[in-house]
């Protein structure tokens, strides 16, 4: 009769979390919303570059124009040829004998427009249209014709007016130089914060999910009567995040390199950083709504009833959200060289100093940059003392409600009583 | 071993304006099979669930060993709540060996052990299988693999019978009786009164919160007035009301059935049956737990 039995070990608090945190890490990565998430972003993403770099090769590859000249209009083909490149598309010119063999020749397709008549008022002859930047090189060129010959008509020198027009030039003084690089910090801070909204709302959900499936199968009261309830709300919090940042990790890496060489990005280092920011928020962000969302979950019985019992924690996030468009707006308008009214700018600074709102708020003006370092530090103390805060109270609600089986229990009642 | 004792000392509990224990007190030896019962609503698995520690007492003490109970002991009690529960979409193995690891095994024992508690439960090629998956009897032998995978020194069993077919009731019973045998403290409630007088060595009553009885079933029997089956063919109806102490409690045919008062003799009952003429059958009878059960739960009036 052995009733020691020498292969067991006590049971650390730390090696109870590891535990639970361990089987729902396992459970989750298995998961749809993990496996089928992922999927679909890397393939939007994907998608994405793609599109991007068939767009800039349809800019990159200028379209060449092949244009025939007959009879007087041949005066032209010479300076066409000389301004296409600054006018961003190239020619191909050729003589040709007759307008009727270059009109056959426009209906077959092997040219693109015949140019007849007169320098100074040219015919053209297109199949369906004529391109509009080919139509206005042309219109210029006979206007400079005219020009050219009533200049000596009146007995000045075309070439020496020329010139003198050449030289007026436009002086521009730029007093806060906008680069591409500096617009796009809070344009990655917003996708960043976007992704850091639906991350947080899914993974939540999950959370909240999982609370209530384990009270719905019953099974928590075994979990219940080795581990406490701290550690299993703390074990599932750990476990279920881990999985939501390898996600969001596949995703932003993916992205970063899908993006990059496309050239969409003028500055991948600071892509790179927001990236680091967008982490650090979604970890502080993710277990501030993750213990509310836990904590709200536990009051009820039934899968089905999770959804409405985690409103007040679910509405924060989307009010987090709506306010994202506030706080981005001035952002880019301050970057971009545009006035932010003060009083917009002062709201800023104290929405994202309030805990529930920081995560998603900073990650945006930390990627633009405007953030000075004090405040910085100040929203992540407030946010981490919230957590101390909502672990407290979130670990009470749900220790006093994961065993009451039944009707939604109300919140007054989970934290007030201790049974 | 006299110390390895499970002792339930003047526990209560109140939800709202229900007392579902009051002042319960009880004990279970090691290597002791103790069947709880009692009527719905007495208060069995509030009591459990107070020994499990998933619930607080509102007063009194639970002690293992003589000091009282604590998260590290608890975690020696191997529990089957009646509210059944497993993960439905995990593997059976694989959650046994969670729970086990919960329970402070290593992961290769609780795999050796699994293997092993599923073959002995007659599910040796489930181990694979989802939960979801097996018929709810099969579903409740995971469940107890899940209580004695540990090696537990203390099983709490919320009617581990119901819901079982015969075969698993078989099953179920050898498997607690070896536990207990082994010496570990085995409590269980059921409502199956005759299981629980072949299987326990020890019986507690319960109604309304509080203990009305509790020992071996001989002890609950001796705790009652003896009855005497008498096969008196010649005798005229009501003979045994004029022997003193003795009342008549039911007739069939000739036979009689006699309760004597405690300070009454059998001895002068039979010689009364006997002066009536040929006696054929003079039996002490042994009521079942059923019968001692009806007549303490309906003897004492409800608090
Ligand atoms: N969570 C609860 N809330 C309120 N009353 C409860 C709760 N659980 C049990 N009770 C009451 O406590 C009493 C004892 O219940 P219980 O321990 O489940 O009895 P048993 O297991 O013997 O059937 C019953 O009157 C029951 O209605
Ligand atoms: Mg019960």
């Amino acid at each position: 009769m052995s009733f020691a039995s020498p292969e067991r070990a006590a049971l650390s608090p730390r090696r109870a979390v590891y535990l639970i945190a361990r089987r729902e890490f396992a459970t989750r990565i298995r998961g749809k919303v993990f496996i089928i998430g992922t999927i679909v972003a890397v393939a939007l993403l994907a998608l994405y570059a793609v599109l991007q770099l068939a767009v800039i090769d349809r800019i990159n590859t200028t379209t060449t124009f092949k244009v025939g000249f007959s009879g007087s209009a041949t005066a032209l083909a010479q300076p066409l040829e000389a301004a296409s490149p600054s006018l961003g598309f190239k020619v191909h010119v050729s003589d040709i004998a007759t307008a009727a063999q270059g009109r056959s020749a426009v209906r077959a397709g092997s040219l693109d427009a015949l140019v007849d008549g007169t320098p100074g008022a040219p015919q053209v002859v297109v199949k369906t249209g004529i391109d509009p930047a080919l139509q206005a090189a042309l219109v210029s060129l006979a206007k400079q014709n005219v020009l050219s010959a009533d200049l000596s008509a009146a007995g000045l020198s075309p070439a020496a007016v020329e010139s003198q027009i050449d030289a007026v030039s436009l002086r521009i003084d730029t007093l806060q130089p906008a680069t591409a690089a500096q617009l796009q910090g809070p344009i990655i801070g917003f996708v960043m914060a976007f992704a850091l909204y639906l991350f947080i709302g899914i993974y939540g959900g999950v959370i909240g999910q999982g609370v209530v499936a384990e009270k719905a199968s019953r099974v928590v009261e075994i979990l219940l009567s080795t581990v406490q309830p701290g550690q299993l709300l703390l074990g599932k919090v750990v476990g279920i995040g881990l999985v939501g940042l390898i996600q969001l990790g596949i995703i932003a890496v993916c992205g970063l390199l899908f993006i990059v060489p496309t050239g969409v990005l003028a500055l991948p280092g600071a892509a790179i950083g927001a990236v680091a920011i967008g982490v650090m928020w979604f970890v502080l962000g993710f277990v501030l709504y993750a213990l509310m969302l836990a904590a709200t979950a536990s009051l009820v019985s039934r899968v089905e009833e999770v959804s409405s019992a985690t409103v007040p924690v679910s509405m924060l996030l989307v009010v987090t959200w709506l306010l994202a468009y506030v706080v981005a707006i001035p952002a880019i308008d301050a970057v971009s060289g545009g006035a932010v009214s003060p009083g917009l700018g002062t709201l800023t600074t104290v929405l994202s100093l309030i805990p529930p709102f920081t995560p998603v708020l900073m990650s945006i003006r930390m990627a633009a940059g405007e953030v000075p370092l004090w405040e910085g530090l100040l929203s992540i103390v407030l946010v981490l003392a919230s957590i101390a805060g909502v672990t407290w109270l979130g670990a009470r609600i749900y220790a006093n409600s994961i065993l009451r089986f039944g009707a939604r229990i109300k919140l007054t009642d989970a934290l007030r009583r201790s049974s | 071993m006299a110390d390895r004792v499970l002792e339930i000392d003047r526990v209560s509990k109140r939800y709202g304006s229900v007392a579902a224990l009051q002042e319960l007190s009880f004990e279970v030896r090691a290597g002791e099979l103790f069947g709880f019962v009692g009527p719905n609503g007495a208060g069995k698995t509030t009591t459990m669930r107070i020994v499990l520690g998933v619930l607080a007492a509102d007063a009194g003490e639970v002690r293992w060993g003589g000091a009282p109970i604590t998260f590290a002991t608890r975690r020696r009690i191997g529990y089957m709540p009646e509210e059944r529960g497993l993960y439905p979409s995990m593997g059976v193995t694989e959650q046994l060996v969670y729970l086990a690891e919960l329970h402070g095994m290593r992961a290769p024992d609780a795999r050796a052990a699994a293997a092993r508690w599923l073959e002995r439960l007659g599910l040796g090629d489930r181990g694979g299988e989802q939960l979801q998956k097996l018929s709810q009897g099969n579903q409740q032998r995971v469940q107890l693999a899940a209580a004695l995978l540990f090696s537990p020194d203390v099983l709490v069993l919320d009617e581990p019978f119901s819901g079982l077919d015969p075969v698993a009731v078989d099953v179920m019973s050898a498997v607690l009786r070896e536990q207990a045998d082994a010496g570990i403290s085995v409590l269980f409630s059921s409502h199956q009164l005759e299981l629980v007088e072949q299987l326990c060595d020890r019986v507690g009553i319960i109604r309304a919160g509080r203990m009305l009885a509790a020992g071996s079933v001989e002890e609950l029997r001796s705790g009652s007035a003896p009855r005497y089956w008498v096969d008196a063919p010649g005798a005229a109806a009501g003979w045994a009301g004029e022997v003193a102490g003795a009342t008549a409690v039911r007739v069939e045919g000739s036979r009689t059935l006699v309760e004597l008062q405690t300070t009454a003799s059998d001895q002068v009952l039979l010689q009364a049956a006997l002066a009536t003429g040929p006696v054929r059958e003079f039996r002490r009878d042994t009521p079942t737990l059923s019968e001692l059960f009806r007549s303490v739960v309906t003897e004492e009036p409800a608090a």
